[in-house]
């Protein structure tokens, strides 16, 4: 039987000029999800990092992950995002899987609690079927999704919540999960990696961390650029001025990972 | 004027249900327009003129006991008298006939208050005791005292309290304002397979429903579904909006959550409910122009929006799930002792 390309074929274009004429948005399927700009993206907090990101911040409807070690800064990043969000007028969530959030280091970090919404999910697939009921309802600017160490999401689960946001245009997703990000990778639209350069000590005190963010993938704009950002370690406390002020680098010294002890019972 | 006075004594325990009590006056409103919630667990029913038209007064007690007992089947005593307090004290007196009797009934006249013990009179122990100091035991006795004597001795309290023996009560019967609703129901020639497959007409009923109190410029605070079901017993479902509001989307998809859950509740996995029926009402109406805040702050009516979502999600996954922070102590020396979470759903 010859073989017929459907992409020729006269009708099928007939058909795809007419819904295109009607004002549906037809693509490809190998093509990316065209991006939400009749609304501002969501700023980062850092100036810089929207400069870097080419959209001018997180962008709507799409997922974006926070690459970063357990420790990295990534919640930091996400909290000043989330406070960020707020300042322009938005509302945020904040999925936490290991109940781990702290709404006394949320608070210091500029986040508003009276506009917070925390969710608890009990496992990672409810967490992405929680921000998916979210994501829908269109009226969350930021949701934070913090799988924490033992989230790893089901590639297909974050496909399906991807494509949910990008049809609801309306929320920017940060995924920070240190146990999950490689799934999350493959299927966040923007990746950020968080690298630590040096911390940020006075005296003896470690205050806070210099890291290097690098944009690993964007789907809307130039990936590859990189920014250093100076993330604090709050604590819970607001961090004084003159202690921004004072605080020194250092370097990190890079510790070889040791073998566990191992307790060996005697007869 | 006669009254019946009903009592539920289940009800009137500390730990009880109370639930049920609301509808069981809306029930009484079938029997009498004037109906009053003295307490929770006692009404009082203005009677007057109802034995020309369900027979004697053992028999409109009956139907008042029906009436509620179709709400829910618990024990009543039913005592008819000329005022409240003839009323309330028949109430008292009656006694049912058997254990597990439904209802109780008792008629007290004025005349059969001579020989019943004081005991039986509203009044505190103090004056208890010096009635009995002064030896009067029963109501005859009381109030065929002078009243001069009664009032110099006991105050006002005793004069009131005479009044009482005397079978004399002058407080008026204060029907309570019926709640307003409005309701409209639609059924199907044949049923149709599942409980979402009814959300269409759900929505059209709200609409209709909203269409006509929006000219009224009212909104409903809550909504009671009944979906009339096949094979198996009518589910009914009330639900609290967040806050008053003419959204038939919001509506329609906040109670079908609501029912989809309380059929996966009761119904197995296999059994797919057919529905015949859909009845809607709302009720609780307010004015929504009441909320203000959302005019100031555009972020206020978001949120507002965003908690029938949340509403919809706890129906969905459960209590627990959602949670806000509050700032409790900004300056305690502990980080945990600066604020807590709050759920949502409490």
């Amino acid at each position: 039987m010859p073989r017929t390309d459907v992409a020729a074929s006269p009708s099928l274009e007939n058909a795809l000029e007419s819904l295109r004429a009607r004002g549906l948005g037809l693509r490809r399927g190998s093509e990316a999800e065209p991006l939400e700009t009749s609304r501002p993206a969501v700023p980062t907090g850092h100036p810089a990092l929207d400069a870097v990101l080419g959209t001018g911040g997180w962008p709507r409807g799409a997922l974006a992950l926070l690459d970063a070690p357990a420790g990295g800064g990534a919640t930091t990043l996400a909290l000043r995002s989330v406070a960020a969000a707020q300042a322009a007028g938005g509302l945020a969530a904040w999925l936490d899987l290991e109940g781990t959030f702290d709404p006394a280091v949320a608070a210091c970090s500029g986040v508003v609690l009276d506009w917070l919404l925390v969710a608890r999910p009990q496992d990672p697939a409810e967490a992405i079927e929680l921000a998916a009921w979210l994501g829908r309802s269109g009226l969350i600017d930021t949701l934070v999704l913090d799988l924490g160490e033992r989230g790893v999401p089901e590639r297909r689960a974050l496909d399906r919540l991807g494509s949910l946001l990008a049809r609801s245009g309306s929320t920017a997703a940060l995924v920070v999960a240190p146990a999950g990000r490689i799934v999350a990778g493959a299927v966040a639209g923007v990746r950020v990696a968080l690298h630590r350069s040096a911390w940020l000590a006075v005296g003896r005190d470690l205050v806070g961390q210099r890291v290097r963010a690098v944009v690993e993938r964007h789907r809307w704009a130039l990936a590859g650029a990189s920014v250093d950002l100076e993330l604090w370690f709050e604590e819970g406390r607001r961090i004084d001025p003159l202690l921004v002020a004072a605080a020194e680098p250092r370097p990190v010294v890079e510790v070889e990972e040791r073998p566990a002890l191992r307790v060996v019972r005697s007869a | 004027m006669r009254l019946l006075a009903l009592v539920w004594p289940e009800l009137r325990e500390a730990d009880a249900d109370v639930q049920p009590f609301e509808r069981m006056l809306d029930a009484l409103d079938d029997l009498s327009p004037r109906v009053e919630a003295v307490d929770v667990g006692v009404a009082m029913v203005e009677v007057t003129g109802l034995t020309a038209l369900w027979g004697p007064e053992r028999r409109v007690a009956a139907r008042a006991v029906m009436l509620v007992r179709s709400v829910a089947p618990l024990a009543v005593r039913c005592g008819v008298g000329d005022n409240r307090w003839l009323a309330t004290l028949a109430a008292r007196l009656a006694r049912f006939e058997r254990d597990g009797a439904p209802a109780a009934f008792h008629t007290l006249e004025r005349a059969e208050l001579r020989d019943l013990p004081l005991t039986l009179l509203p009044a505190d122990a103090a004056t208890r005791q010096r009635l009995a100091l002064f030896g009067l035991t029963t109501m005859a006795q009381l109030a065929g005292l002078p009243r001069s004597s009664v009032g110099a001795q006991f105050g006002a309290i005793g004069e009131r309290l005479q009044d009482l023996t005397r079978g004399h009560d002058p407080r008026p019967l204060v029907p309570r304002r019926r709640p307003e609703r409005v309701e409209a129901s639609a059924t199907f020639e044949t049923p149709i397979d599942g409980v979402g497959a009814a959300g269409l007409t759900l929505r059209r009923l709200a609409a209709d429903l909203c269409d006509r109190l929006r000219d009224r410029h009212l909104a409903p605070g809550r909504a009671v579904l009944e979906l009339g079901l096949e094979d198996a017993p009518d589910l009914r479902v009330a639900q609290p909006f967040p806050q008053p509001a003419l959204e038939p989307d919001w509506i329609a998809r906040l109670l079908l959550s609501r029912v989809e859950a309380a059929a996966r509740a009761r119904l197995t996995a296999e059994e797919e409910p057919r529905v015949a029926s859909v009845h809607l009402r709302f009720d609780r109406l307010a004015d929504p122009t009441a909320r203000q805040l959302p005019a100031f702050e555009a972020r206020a009516g978001r949120w507002e929006e965003l908690r029938w979502s949340l509403e919809r999600i706890r129906h969905r996954f459960g209590p627990g799930r959602l949670w806000r922070a509050t700032a409790e102590r900004p300056t305690a020396a502990l980080p945990e002792h600066r604020s807590r979470l709050v759920d949502i759903g409490s």
